[in-house]
């Protein structure tokens, strides 16, 4: 039950200015998150955002992959979730196209979560037979997103 | 990444008494006195219980002759447990950002 966010952003820019500000702490700082990243391969760092409940605003990452200049990869925990992000850069005719993929969403961790599959799913056998099968596909289907493009 | 309106859900079931008591429902309706009698606490407390998660959506009410009778409300669960459906709002917030970002001249 392993879900893969999958996201094709093109901008029209270089791929070495690309490249720069997702690799840099400042630029991370000011499109992402708060970050003590540093562009090493090894380097473990926090995302940080203003906590809420059911979040604690925390994203622990480890670069799991650097291949200047086109390809870095992270390693994403926060509460829920233990998941990879990597990010693919591709020159263009106009640009670049950013290939990012949001990988390992693997359903129920942690207690919290796994109570809720497990009512969710109990509530459906007993009272909700129709929706049932529906709910199936959507949790396990690989549920890509569309490429998309931010302009 | 629970976006503003899932805050009172993940609220509502951080609790296990609140947890057991949407167990319970799962299983049938039930008056607060049938549920006072399933767990070892007031029936204040069990209703203060039962006001977070009616707050929260995830249970609805109706009477029954004089009783009130709590029933879950399953839909809420399902729109907060899916992290996946978070993060594909949380990217395409960032993705955004970043364009944004790079349109800038000073870099």
């Amino acid at each position: 039950m392993a879900r893969t966010l999958v996201f094709d952003v093109d901008y029209p820019h270089p791929p070495d200015r690309v490249w720069a500000a997702i690799t840099s702490s400042a630029a991370i700082g000011e499109w992402l998150m708060a970050n003590d990243f540093a562009p090493e391969l090894g380097r473990r760092f926090q995302l940080r955002a203003k906590p809420m409940p059911g979040w604690s605003g925390i994203v622990d990452c480890e670069v799991v992959e650097l291949e200047p200049p086109g390809r870095m990869v992270w390693r994403w925990k926060s509460d829920h979730i233990d998941t990879t992000v990597s990010f693919t850069l591709v020159p263009t005719p106009t640009g670049t196209r950013l290939h990012l993929v949001h990988d390992g969403f693997r359903g129920p961790r942690g207690h919290f979560v796994s109570w809720m599959m497990r009512g969710w799913k109990g509530i459906l056998r007993k009272r909700l037979h129709g929706v049932l099968e529906r709910f199936e596909t959507i949790v396990e289907g690989t549920a890509l997103t569309p490429a998309r493009s931010c302009r | 990444m629970p976006p503003a309106a899932s805050k009172d859900v993940f609220r509502a079931v951080a609790d296990p008494t609140r947890r057991r008591i949407l167990d319970l429902l799962a299983e049938s309706e039930q008056s607060v006195g049938e549920l006072v009698l399933r767990f070892s606490m007031s029936q204040p407390a069990i209703s203060q219980h039962l006001r977070v998660l009616y707050d929260a959506g995830l249970v609805g009410r109706h009477r029954e002759g004089r009783l009130k009778k709590y029933r879950l409300r399953p839909e809420r669960l399902r729109r907060v447990h899916d992290w996946s459906a978070h993060y594909a709002h949380f990217w395409t917030d960032k993705l955004g950002a970043l364009g944004r970002y790079l349109d800038k001249p000073d870099h």
